[in-house]
């Protein structure tokens, strides 16, 4: 028997989204699947970057450390999110070009394949957001598109073989703008009006300029581009709804306190990022040849980035895997692990020139993202699933 | 300001019978439903969807529940989080059988649409 439909006259018309009816429930495991593969390859080449006694991969991993992390790992998981939330096939080229680009990095696939498919998953990110941008337009969408596009532009630069410190600013460029696209969107919450919009448009407009003007000098990009850091680091303190949320209890706390953490080491790294200029990189497996590098690079990617990883998915993944993630106050434990021992890593190791103060904190980094991802996946498995609803039963029949 | 709407099919309601023999409620009243509406939370702001002003239209219609909703913002990635989450609670609900939850667009959503109390949450009102 089917299940009685309410069809109402007078109902306004649907434009049809963003429903687990619309998940694809048998590509996310694969993709997800392919996301841990690229994380271990990418920690890996971490450890030996830290000066672990590892074998080190072969060339192409070892060098595509940076992007591998960047457009492959995280690329695969901001593409499936995007996929799954706008639901048709199409959208999920995003997380597949990611994945698949970066599975041949590991692989050490001929022929530049690698950097051509997570390009192609970046131009596919672009287009979820012109869809989006269709059903309703929006200033954030445009900035989370603007994110999406710098994707394209470091995986066009990776494709044609620029160095990887080269295009850095623009995998920086795809996280943040997606980060703080949303803080923008979310800070209506908290009362942001016209003025906060503007300020933030300044800012952002100062961070993008820094990525166009590091094409042809780099120092000077870069310095613009940590002055635009360090102004969107200002604007979440003064516009983020997480201020008003740090005050409140349970999941809500949690997440605002990685949060509040994530902006001060954004912070951090756009001072860097301008007091330093230009990225400068030596593999000499030493903090003292490349600590200024590693510090304007990790303060971002692991104390701005993963934060915001670790304080999103708690609800990302239900919303991904259709399967509940309950919260427990032991997330607490790797995200306190995480920033303590980035203090380590930089101002014990970057600053202050100790080699085993730079290595142990790179490496317990990569332990607090392991004993995250650990502690996810045990919640999830511990969690009932729970009866299917009835529609969801209904319709299936 | 939700739009409940209740709509009473006699056949359906008899039809809704327990193969046990055992009498249901009739029919679910959407003041129950808003109710339980209330207990869906947004996990990042740690407001609850109604008085956020994302709930547009609760429809029973005997042992069905629809609810039109709508998200800060489309492409969410949210959305299925809070879709899951409002199933959830509304199965939970003696005498629901089925349920549906439609993500409209139109009208969006703007913080005009929060009540005082997500505005006092939030710190707008003191």
């Amino acid at each position: 028997m089917s299940a009685p439909t309410t069809s109402t006259p007078g109902v306004t018309p649907r434009i049809g989204l963003t429903s687990p009816h619309r998940r694809r429930g048998a590509w996310v495991p694969p993709l997800m699947a392919a996301a841990v593969v690229l994380l271990v390859g990418g920690l890996w080449e971490g450890l030996v970057y830290l000066g672990l006694p590892l074998a080190r991969g072969q060339e192409q991993l070892h060098v595509g450390h940076g992007p591998l992390m960047v457009l492959g790992f995280l690329g695969t998981l901001i593409g499936l999110e995007r996929a799954v939330a706008l639901g048709p096939a199409w959208a999920y080229t995003a997380p597949i070009g990611a994945a698949a680009g970066g599975l041949a990095v590991v692989v050490n696939a001929p022929n530049r394949l690698g950097p051509a498919l997570v390009t192609l998953g970046g131009l596919a990110l672009v287009a979820i957001f012109v869809a989006v941008y269709r059903i309703q337009a929006s200033p954030h969408t445009v900035v989370l598109g603007c994110g999406a596009l710098c994707w394209v532009a470091a995986g066009a630069l990776w494709l044609a073989g620029w160095d990887v410190p080269r295009f850095i600013p623009w995998l920086t460029g795809f996280l943040v703008l997606t980060i703080t696209g949303e803080r923008l969107e979310l800070s209506r919450l908290a009362g942001a009006g016209r003025r906060a919009r503007r300020l933030f448009v300044v800012a952002a407009g100062a961070f993008a300029a820094g990525l166009v003007i590091s094409l042809w000098a780099d120092a000077i990009g870069v310095r613009v581009a940590g002055a635009g850091l360090c102004a969107l680091a200002a604007w979440l303190a003064r516009y983020d709804i997480a201020r008003r949320t740090i005050r409140t209890g349970g999941i809500t706390r949690y997440m605002a306190s990685a949060l509040l953490t994530g902006y001060a080491w954004l912070a951090v790294g756009g001072a860097l990022w301008l007091a330093l200029g230009r990225m400068h990189f030596s593999d000499a497996g030493t903090a003292a040849r490349g600590s200024g590098y590693d510090a304007m690079l990790h303060s971002i990617f692991l104390g701005f980035v993963i934060s915001m990883i670790f304080a999103h998915a708690p609800v990302i993944v239900p919303a991904v895997l259709g399967r509940p993630l309950p919260f427990t106050r032991l997330f607490y434990l790797p995200l306190a692990l995480l920033h303590a021992t980035l203090l380590l890593r930089v101002v014990g190791g970057d600053v202050l020139g100790d080699v085993s103060s730079w290595r142990w904190g790179g490496s317990l980094n990569e332990l607090a993202l392991v004993l995250f991802l650990g502690l996810a996946a045990t919640m999830v498995v511990r969690a009932r699933p729970r009866p299917a609803a009835g529609g969801t039963r209904r319709r299936a029949e | 300001m939700i739009h409940r709407e209740h709509r009473t099919d006699p056949a359906r309601s008899a039809a809704a019978g327990d193969v046990t023999g055992q009498e249901r409620p009739a029919a679910v009243a959407a003041a129950e439903v808003d109710a339980l509406l209330h207990q869906v939370i947004d996990p990042e702001v740690g407001v609850n969807i109604v008085d956020l002003g994302l709930v547009y239209r609760i429809l029973v219609d005997g042992p069905v529940v629809q609810v039109e909703m709508t998200l800060t913002t489309p492409g969410c990635p949210l959305a299925g989080y809070m879709d899951d989450a409002v199933r959830r609670v509304l199965t939970a609900l003696p005498g629901v059988e089925d349920t549906r939850v439609d993500i409209v667009w139109d009208p969006a959503w703007s913080p005009a649409m929060m009540t005082d109390t997500a505005k006092r949450q939030l710190g707008w009102l003191r």
